[in-house]
């Protein structure tokens, strides 16, 4: 018999049950599929049909018998059943739009899992549900390779969920480079429409984050599938791993960065520096901002100006300087080659 | 709903829970189409058509008739005999459940209260052991496109087809202006949220970057929608674009995973790409945030433009 048709039948005879069902009986219900071999192939084989069962949401378990009953399988009816959750009619539009949002773009971990959630929910709601108008473009990668994208994402997700290992070849641009290295994937993360991976990094010894995109070949380890290959370690944050803004890339220890903004600019430096601390005076405002990469800040600060600039500490005026300094030598005269003074 | 969804998931997998979904949501809807049907699963008509072949053959040992699932297609539409043990489907699983809420995440500020409540509600239903892996497999996951608070209000407004207003700074004028619009739709590209609405100032389509507006406000006038195209966030460059902009080494790998087939490389590693000049605004801003390591190449107005906002900013 075929295995997925085996497995309905065994949910079919579970739910109908009302008596546990020994090991025995189901035996004898299956003859072909748990007799044709030695006993141990197949107990090995309604195992593996359990945990299938089991990793379905369906809540098979073994009971011992007592006076009243005996010894056998049971499926608890009251936890297998989707009960009605009661969600109100605007909880699940948004929900939906959340879901199709996702499942739109092309490119989100899960999305099998996703859309089977989203028609559960549905099932009770008696009516149609009105098409969202959400939409999620990553764009980090060209349309055409957003297919890849979403196949490492199935396949980094998957590894993460299960706790397998992952070899990828991962390409720098800082480096320009492509290294090999095994992975064990800690979580996925979506900034600034740009996935990464962060896990243990067996060739540099430490946690690492890799760019989805950057990732230019990738195998999750086939070995022993159910079998977990490491922990992850209990006071992992995944947030501490990725950046959302340039200022957050974690090249050196955090410093703190006084901006001036003015003009129209002014009133919207919490929305520009969500992270900073901000303070207004009349027409002008202060932004505090903590930077691990103050290079990155500088630029974003730079592409608002003039009415953006660093008022400190002086090292980042300094740098600052030297910032306009090359980009007013680049410009002013007839053409030198860039580059020249770095 | 579309693409294959199937990737990663065994075959077996995602086909038992597909059909252990099936005959609860045929039971629900008796008599429904097999089209309707395979749209609410995303299958095409063969491929349904195979599942429901399987289905009649499922049933409880020892497979006497009245053992098998009692299911059956009449002049294309789906029937099935109320079946007691098939009457909703399985609960989330906690895959199911993560999914769900990584994909909540996206819209966690526009939809305000009601998302928190829903996935209250669902994680309340999750067994216990379901829960527990749900908890553990979220560490794992964080889709987070930190909208700003505005998408709630421009998310009630479009689906209540309602005219909103605000102020809008506008990079390319540097100026801010006051616009009263049509909201048509809310997306978001390369973490930018912006809305595509109907402006009623400048009588066309247009895109408004989220994080420009100010004071929105959803007015009680109603509107018709039309049927709108999508619009696409433009591609500032391209060869016949008129300026010509050089990046050093350093960026210009940047640069290639960025653009793709519109750089050409340089014998020094570094990189060459033509992009617009219809927004000297944007060109100067954009030239200015690769802090030195880009260079307007031509034409000379441009090159001039770069030169003078890089003294401006020298100045404070």
């Amino acid at each position: 018999m075929e295995r997925t048709e085996r497995l309905l039948d065994l949910v079919a005879l579970l739910l109908d049950a009302r008596e546990p069902i020994s090991w025995a009986e189901l035996r004898d219900a299956f003859p072909e599929d748990y007799q044709a071999s030695s006993d141990e192939a197949a107990e090995r084989k309604f195992e593996r049909d359990k945990a299938e069962l089991l990793e379905l949401g369906i809540p098979i378990a073994y009971v011992q018998g007592d006076d009243d009953r005996k010894d056998g399988y049971v499926v608890d009816r009251e936890a297998y059943y989707l009960p009605e959750v009661g969600l109100t009619p605007q909880e699940l539009a948004v929900l939906y739009a959340a879901g199709s949002a996702a499942l739109a773009s092309g490119a989100f971990p899960g999305r099998s899992d996703l859309a089977h959630a989203l028609r559960k929910i549905g099932f009770f709601a008696g009516t149609e549900v009105p098409t969202p108008r959400v939409r999620m473009e990553w764009g980090a990668v060209p349309p055409a390779l957003e297919q890849d994208l979403g196949q490492k994402l199935e396949q980094l997700w998957n590894g993460s969920a299960t706790r397998k290992s992952v070899e990828l070849s991962y390409y720098s641009p800082r480096s320009g480079q492509t290294t090999s290295r095994r992975v064990d994937p800690y979580g996925l993360a979506m900034r600034r429409g740009i996935w990464s991976l962060v896990g243990f990094c067996h060739l540099r010894q430490g946690i690492r984050t890799f760019h989805l995109h950057r990732i230019r070949a990738l195998k999750v380890n086939p070995l022993k599938p159910k079998t977990p290959d490491f922990d992850v370690p209990s006071d992992f944050r995944l947030d501490e791993h990725v950046a959302s803004y340039p200022w957050q890339h974690r090249i050196h220890a955090p410093v703190d960065v006084t901006l001036s903004l003015r003009g129209e600019i002014s009133k919207l430096a919490p929305r520009l520096f969500p992270d900073a601390k901000v303070h207004s005076e009349g027409s002008s405002s202060r932004a505090v901002v903590t930077a691990t990469y103050t290079d990155g800040l500088l630029r974003y600060a730079l592409s608002l100006s003039p009415d953006c600039s660093v008022l400190g500490p002086p090292a980042a005026v300094e740098r600052w300087s030297q910032m306009t300094a090359r980009i007013l030598q680049a410009h002013e005269t007839a053409c030198p080659a860039i580059g020249a003074s770095a | 709903m579309p693409g294959d969804w199937s990737i990663g998931v065994s075959d077996v997998h995602e086909r038992l829970r597909r059909l252990l979904f099936l005959v609860p949501y045929i039971s629900k809807h008796p008599g429904i189409s097999v089209e309707e049907l395979a749209r609410a699963l995303s299958l095409g008509t063969d491929q349904l058509l195979k599942e429901l072949e399987i289905l009649t053959m499922v049933g409880r040992p020892p497979f006497q008739p009245d053992d098998y699932i009692d299911i059956y297609v009449e002049n294309g539409r789906v029937y099935v005999d109320l079946d007691q043990r098939f009457s909703a489907p399985p609960r989330l699983t906690a895959a199911e459940a993560t999914a769900l809420t990584a994909a909540a995440e996206l819209l966690k500020p526009a939809a305000g209260g009601a998302l928190e409540s829903a996935l209250a509600k669902l994680e309340k239903v999750l067994p216990a052991e379901v829960r527990r892996q749900y908890r553990d497999m979220g560490r794992k996951i964080d889709a987070s496109v930190q909208g700003p608070p505005e998408l709630a209000l421009l998310a009630k407004a479009i689906a209540d087809r309602r005219e909103a207003s605000f102020a809008y700074y506008s990079h390319g004028r540097g100026a801010v202006e006051q616009r009263q619009v049509r909201p048509l739709e809310l997306f978001s590209h390369r973490g930018q949220w912006y809305l595509h609405a109907y402006c009623l100032s400048r009588k066309d389509e247009r895109l408004f970057r989220l994080d420009r507006i100010r004071d929105l406000a959803v007015t009680n006038t109603p509107f018709e929608r039309g049927n709108g195209r999508r619009p696409m966030v433009p591609n500032p460059a391209g060869a016949a674009k008129e300026v010509k902009v050089r990046f050093s080494e350093v960026v210009a790998p940047y640069i290639r995973e960025r653009f793709g087939q519109h750089v050409r490389a340089l014998e020094d590693g570094g990189a060459e790409v033509n992009v617009a000049g219809d927004s000297e605004r944007w060109l100067v801003q954009w030239v200015l945030s690769f802090g030195g390591e880009a260079q307007v190449v031509e034409p000379e107005w441009a090159r001039r433009l770069i030169a003078q906002a890089a003294a401006a900013a020298a100045a404070h």
